[in-house]
């Protein structure tokens, strides 16, 4: 695992992820969340979309496999957060783009931008922070 | 529709979860983009901690841990009740996940059993879109925190209320 020494300000990492047509029926499954406008194309047409959309907490998830893939170990997490400024749909493919904004008593901070394959900002002010003093 | 205010401390629960380390391997494989039950199906690699019980009975942890948004299996209660709660009366078609926060404590695992409560803690409006933010909190079986949650739902509201 990788120790404090090894995280600098200015490290980049990237991860990129699609939400195929099964994703929110599976994210539905594994979570627990059946709100149907994740599972049924007629009821995300009455809130408006052309599609199911995806859980936000499914991208927030992608967001967290990005964020703990840089920092190596899951257990060291110990913020994450970020706004969902656009609904994931169907047949989308998000691009998450991080960097290591500061390495400051013991904790690694990272921003990360999420980004449609419409260069659309899925998410705003996406951050994560990592412990790691023991 | 404003929310009304009065809902600010509504509390939900205590809800019980335990751990259970299928669910974590399930939760893990389907974020990764693999099929739930079918271990190895994913496109993206899962963490090892969260599905390779060698590799983390070698890690400090010494067992499989839950992933960081493991939390809408066992903390999202709070929210999900608050958002279908007929005394607030949210449209819930027009309702949507707005912003999410975690802070961690402890790392979760299997076998813990987990304890959550939660609590409306604002409610706004901008606009057209109406705010509301639940707050919840989860120890594990030792009383130790392990993850404070601020979820927050936005409702769109499609037209203007004539009142």
């Amino acid at each position: 695992m990788k120790g404090l020494r090894e995280f600098g300000v200015g490290d980049a990492f990237e991860l990129r992820r699609s939400a195929d047509r099964y994703r929110p029926v599976y994210y539905a499954a594994v979570s627990g969340d059946f709100n149907p406008i994740h599972i049924d194309r007629e009821v995300a047409r009455l809130a408006g979309f052309p599609d199911a959309i995806l859980h936000g907490m499914c991208t927030l998830g992608w967001l967290a496999d990005a964020c703990t893939a840089y920092f190596g170990d899951p257990g060291r997490m110990k913020r994450l957060r970020a706004r969902f400024s656009r609904p994931v749909l169907v047949g989308d493919t998000v691009t998450f783009r991080g960097r290591c904004v500061a390495v400051e008593g013991g904790v690694v901070r990272v921003e990360v931008e999420a980004v449609n394959q419409r260069g659309e900002e899925v998410l705003r002010g996406a951050s994560a922070e990592a412990s790691f003093e023991e | 529709m404003a929310i009304d205010p009065r809902h600010v401390g509504r509390r939900y629960g205590p809800f019980r979860t335990t751990v259970c380390a299928e669910r974590i391997r399930d939760f893990a494989t389907a974020v990764a983009g693999g099929v739930p039950g079918h271990f190895g199906t994913s496109t993206g690699e899962p963490h090892p901690y969260f599905v390779d019980e060698e590799a983390a009975a070698r890690s400090r942890y010494g067992s499989l841990v839950a992933p960081p948004t493991f939390g809408v299996t066992f903390a999202m209660h709070p929210f999900a009740l608050a958002c279908a709660d007929p005394e607030i009366g949210l449209d819930l078609v027009h309702l949507l996940h707005a912003e999410q926060e975690f802070e961690y404590g402890s790392v979760v695992r299997p076998g813990d059993v987990l304890t959550t409560t939660g609590e409306v803690v604002e409610v706004r409006s901008k606009g057209p879109l109406d705010f509301m933010t639940v707050r919840s909190e989860t120890r594990n079986q030792a009383g130790e925190l392990v993850l404070s949650g601020r979820w927050s739902a936005v409702v769109r509201n499609p037209s203007p209320s004539p009142s």
